[in-house]
């Protein structure tokens, strides 16, 4: 006992008195494993099989402290003193960043570190992964001296990291202040203000998906922490004075693909091993470590505080051949030591099914059928697609499915009509194992006669404004559509892709006997004016001949409020009456009233017409009783708020010169009324002038390819309006969801907060003229004068307008 | 200014309660003649005033009576944590990085009589933490500690300890739990009361014995105005940045809050002394109130 107590006494000793002889410090560290709290500040990432909200998932929360509790273990370990900002992962252990700052600096800490990870913040099809370390500053000139270099000696172990996949193998580095410009001198809020050497990493991409898997594995996360201690160690050059390393790695199927279809880079897209037992032998044979990947998609295995030497990792799973590898451990140092498993594969790969099945004196099959080849094994994608053909050649695109044991080959357009086409595999096809099929494999089918669906029309359109109340979507074509729950291919989708409810009551399809296919979608609720939307159409839309469309369409648009006052604008005319009115043309049956279903005031202008039998120049005129002249300018605009029901004819406005009765009137282009509801079509009349508005015409054409449609209708017309075109400020008030202005009014500061990260924000008057800027999240309104501004909030890459009242 | 503060009677009382409180004065102190100015410290009498710059830079000190500011430090950080001493001289701590990267502090101490400033702890490795004391002032630290030969009776936050000193016995207490820590440790003018912040609890006052007298909230930088009152800042981020920040009135026992600001006045780190109230704003602009307490 008492020899045990002085070898004790010697080795603390030891600890305490350095190389050199002087009295050793115990260097302290500071971590502050990032946000906590599973909160709106939290990042939640959802993948199978966890539910959004489940804290069993991806948070980075949680991967953030379980790097951190390992950092804070092995830094005891290492003869560090440590502090950390939370141990739990609760609202109130979520503390404010300046009372972060503030512990640190009270903790007598030499270094901070801030453990977090990263997002893109992009599109789905954008991801990336590489860690990123930040410091106070400007890059290169650091705040706190020595936390560039804090920053630099930890990317070392971090981009080592052979367990992940980077798609950047440099450590990025940059001074806060540089790497977020637009925020001034602010920079990161754990860092504002720290005075000890401090750096904020974001360790990896938790929303790059296969790196979310692996975030959600506590030995993934254990490993960053170990690394930051190395950082830590190369800091105070400590490296030599730790004895024990780890053994870490990835296990993965040396082919078989990752049944996924978000982004994957380099060997991410092969299929973790899930549940394989990993064991760690010495020299001598003897297992001193066994351990297991878990079952969600990582293949992560750790061996940890491993003594220097040389070892065997043995790996072993049920559906794939064992493997072992030797390693050699060195102290202080991370081994890492990756697996590629082959599966076993037994038997000879053959197609086991197929489609289309056809055989001669069958029908037809359909010209964008696509052909499916169903193995008994996953397949070598190059040997297998080198030995399929397809005769006559048709160029195409295969894929691959049910991770490699289907092949599906789709035209990229649709087969000839009535033509016999061969399908053949050869035998050089292979399975994943490398053996190929025992013989060829060949189909045979011939198409059918037809391999087009046509759009005749459609609304929305690309691009197009839809009047936010009251919104039908209609899909025309030149055959009749098939109509069993045809609906179900058509989705109204919002700008958080969330799906709109169609009225399904109310959907109108096409019926045995009509000129054309159509399906027309009336929504359930209305939409939000300013918002984004769009508009998909799968590509199975089919007629009754099962011909579907030559793609998936996707239509993009916004809904607006179409009644919006129209600044600076003359109601010429504001159809709240028809008396006076008369239509005259060319038509079997024409009348005018007033409708209640308006968009301004009370009522509308209303035209039921019917072209039946007109044959040439069908055309309703619409002469109005005599209305006030207005003068125009050159480029002056006429609006029109016009209510269509998709009839697709053309609508003009007559015009007629107020001062000589001798000029006949000319007619300016509206557009054709190819949408549903209001829109508010505009014309500039080509001359200046003094005009009286007189009327409006509407045209049939009974020839083209249009002639099918509108042969009867209802047109309704509400406020008539001239606006000249100048002295607007331009400033819109579209605010995005999540982003929030207070206090409004506001007389001291107007304060901007947002789910993500406010890069700045900007005040305007109403004239568009930059009032005042702040590259953070608020300004101070205290000095500037009482009045209606625009305040910009910059916040993830967008703008967020909002109308505000400075009031003292 | 005037918009900043709330100037009804005990405008907007988060408890019902009989007091009210009327602010009888508000100005903005230094107004064009300094920078930005963060951390304010108020001395006992309420007649000179410590600031720092952004990110703790520098400290300096501004005398009410005279009306003149003077430079004590250029150093980084030393207006962090810098306080008046019992004694009337400023008391401050700077930090060096030594050749293998620990951080070592040093003690200073200013006296206003001389306009000279001393080491009063040599640099060493660790936390220095600030004692203010009734009559003098000390500072905690690893190896050696400084104090005043009159003290008094001090406290200071160490980790996730209150250290109190009465007549030079020294005793800790920890009677919150607190992982993270304790921070901002205010004596009452009586000497008989200490507020400070305990992380994830917010502001807790005990007794010198360690007895928790009251918890009043989520509430951080307390600063006792008299007696039975303290001044704190109530302060919410949305992740990233402040959302929110205000300076609030809370009775030491628990019974009575009040709003001295909005919340969307972005006004933060008060303190208190002789019937001032000092406090920043987010950009730095700093404020001087009084109020008025009817019971």
């Amino acid at each position: 006992m008492k020899r045990n107590l002085l070898k004790s006494l010697v080795m603390t000793a030891a600890v305490l008195v350095g190389m050199n002889g002087a009295v050793a410090q115990q260097p302290h560290v500071y971590i502050n494993p990032g946000h906590g709290g599973h909160e709106s500040d939290d990042r939640n990432v959802v993948v199978a099989p966890f539910a959004q909200g489940d804290t069993a998932g991806f948070w980075e929360s949680n991967a953030s402290l379980w790097k951190g509790f390992a950092l804070q273990e092995v830094l005891k370990k290492k003869g560090y003193k440590t502090s950390i900002s939370r141990v739990t992962n609760d609202e109130n252990s979520d503390l404010n960043l300046s009372t972060i700052v503030a512990l640190c600096n009270a903790s007598g800490a030499d270094i901070f570190y801030a453990i977090h990870s990263n997002a893109t913040g992009a599109g789905d099809n954008y991801r990336i992964n590489f860690p990123l370390g930040l410091y106070r500053g400007y890059t290169g000139q650091p705040q706190v001296a020595g936390s560039d270099k804090l920053a630099s000696d930890l990317g070392v172990y971090l981009i080592a990291n052979q367990s992940t996949v980077w798609t950047n193998n440099n450590y990025a580095i940059y001074g806060d202040w540089t790497f977020y410009p637009s925020w001034g001198l602010q920079g990161l809020g754990v860092l504002r203000g720290n005075n000890v050497v401090s750096m904020l990493d974001e360790g990896s991409f938790h929303d790059y998906i296969p790196e979310t898997y692996r975030l959600i594995n506590r030995d993934y996360c254990w490993v960053e922490g170990w690394n930051f201690s190395l950082g830590a160690d190369r800091y105070f050059g400590r490296l030599d004075q730790y004895d024990l390393g780890i053994i870490t790695g990835n296990l993965r199927d040396d082919r078989l693909l990752r049944d996924a279809t978000y982004v994957m880079h380099g060997a991410d897209v092969r299929q973790p091993i899930n549940n394989a037992t990993v064991c760690l032998l010495d020299a001598n044979g003897n297992v001193v470590q066994t351990t297991t990947t878990d079952n969600i998609q990582n293949g992560i295995y750790l061996f940890k505080y491993v003594a220097p030497g040389t070892y065997t990792v043995e790996v072993s799973e049920a559906e794939h051949f064992g493997q072992s590898k030797e390693v050699t451990v060195a102290a202080n140092a991370p081994t890492y030591c990756n697996f590629d498993l082959k599966r076993v594969r037994n038997t000879p790969p053959e197609v086991v099914s197929y489609s289309p099945v056809w055989a001669s004196g069958d029908a037809p099959v359909k010209c964008v059928e696509p052909i499916v080849l169903q193995f008994n094994w996953d397949m070598d994608i190059a040997s297998t697609e080198a030995a399929f053909t397809i005769t006559p050649h048709v160029d195409g695109k295969i894929t691959w499915e049910d991770t490699n044991y289907r092949m599906i080959f789709t035209p990229d357009d649709a087969y000839d009509v009535n033509t016999l086409y061969t399908v053949t595999l050869k035998k050089s096809a292979q399975h994943g194992g490398g053996t190929e099929m025992e013989r060829d494999f060949t189909m045979q089918f011939t198409t059918q006669g037809r391999n087009h669906l046509n759009t005749l029309a459609l609304w929305p359109r690309e691009g197009c404004k839809v009047h936010f109340k009251t919104v039908n979507s209609e899909f025309r074509t030149d055959s009749l559509l098939q109509s069993k729950d045809l609906f179900n291919l058509f989705r109204i989708k919002d700008k958080d892709a969330t799906e709109q409810a169609w009225n399904k009551r109310s959907i109108k399809n096409n019926k045995s006997g009509d000129a054309y296919g159509y399906i027309r979608l009336p929504l359930t609720k209305d939409l939000v004016a300013g918002d984004d939307y769009v508009l998909e159409i799968d590509r199975e839309v089919s007629d009754t001949a099962g011909i579907h469309l030559p793609a998936a369409q996707v239509i993009h648009f916004k809904a607006v409020d179409m009644g919006s006052e129209k600044p600076g604008s003359v109601v010429l005319f504001d159809g709240e009456s028809a008396d006076g009115a008369a239509v005259t043309g060319n038509y079997a049956s024409a009348a005018l009233s007033t409708s209640t279903t308006r968009l301004l005031g009370s009522k509308s202008l209303q035209l039921k017409y019917d072209f039946t039998g007109v044959t040439n120049e069908a055309q309703a005129v619409i002469n109005l009783s005599e209305l006030p002249q207005q003068g125009f300018a050159r480029g002056d605009t006429l609006g029109v708020h016009v209510w269509g029901d998709m009839s697709c004819n053309a609508l003009k406005v007559v015009l007629a010169p107020a001062d000589d009765s001798a000029i006949a009137p000319i007619e300016v282009d509206l557009g054709n009324i190819d949408f549903h509801g209001w829109q508010y079509l505009t014309c500039v009349p080509s001359n200046g002038g003094n005009y009286r508005l007189t009327g409006f015409k509407l045209s049939h054409d009974t020839e083209g390819s249009r002639a099918k449609m509108g042969v009867s209708g209802t047109l309704l017309i509400d406020d008539v309006l001239y606006q000249k075109t100048s002295g607007e400020s331009g400033i819109g008030h579209v605010a995005l969801a999540g982003v929030k202005v207070m206090p409004n009014p506001a007389s001291d500061y107007l304060v901007a907060s947002a789910d993500g990260l406010i890069q700045g924000v900007e005040l305007y008057d109403m004239a568009g003229a930059l009032v005042a800027r702040h590259a953070g999240n608020y300004i101070n309104v205290s000095d500037i004068t009482s009045g209606v501004y625009a305040f910009k909030v910059y916040v993830n890459g967008l703008i967020s307008t909002h109308k505000v009242v400075v009031s003292h | 200014m005037k918009h900043l503060l709330l100037t009804a009677l005990g405008c907007a009382a988060l408890m019902a309660s009989a007091q009210q409180v009327t602010v009888t004065q508000s100005s903005r102190l230094l107004q064009g003649v300094e920078g930005p100015a963060y951390h304010p410290v108020l001395n006992g009498d309420g007649s000179r005033l410590l600031f720092t710059g952004t990110d703790g830079s520098g400290l300096k000190m501004y005398d009410f009576a005279l009306d003149v500011t003077t430079r004590i430090s250029d150093a980084a950080g030393a207006g962090m944590d810098a306080f008046f001493g019992g004694d009337g001289k400023v008391y401050y701590v700077t930090q060096t990085r030594n050749e293998h990267n620990l951080i070592y502090r040093t003690g200073h101490a200013y006296d206003p009589a001389t306009a000279q400033s001393s080491v009063v702890l040599e640099a060493q490795h660790g936390a220095m933490r600030p004692m203010q004391g009734t009559t003098g002032a000390g500072l905690k630290a690893p190896a050696r500690d400084f104090a005043t030969s009159q003290l008094g009776t001090a406290v200071c936050t160490q980790g996730s300890e209150v250290i109190v000193t009465v007549n030079g016995r020294e005793r800790r207490f920890s009677p919150v739990e607190s992982h993270a820590g304790y921070l901002w440790a205010s004596l009452s003018p009586d000497g008989q009361h200490v507020a400070f912040f305990a992380a994830g609890r917010g502001v807790v006052v005990m007794d010198l014995n360690g007895r928790v007298e009251a918890e009043l909230g989520n509430y951080e930088m307390p600063s006792w105005y008299d007696d039975h009152y303290i001044v704190a800042q109530n302060a919410t981020y949305d992740g990233h940045q402040f959302s929110s920040s205000q300076i609030v009135l809370l009775k030491a026992d628990g019974t009575y809050k009040t709003e001295l600001t909005r919340p969307t006045s972005m006004t933060m780190q008060p303190t208190a002394a002789a019937g001032k109230i000092i406090y920043t704003s987010i950009d730095g602009n700093l404020y001087l109130t009084t109020i008025a307490i009817n019971e």
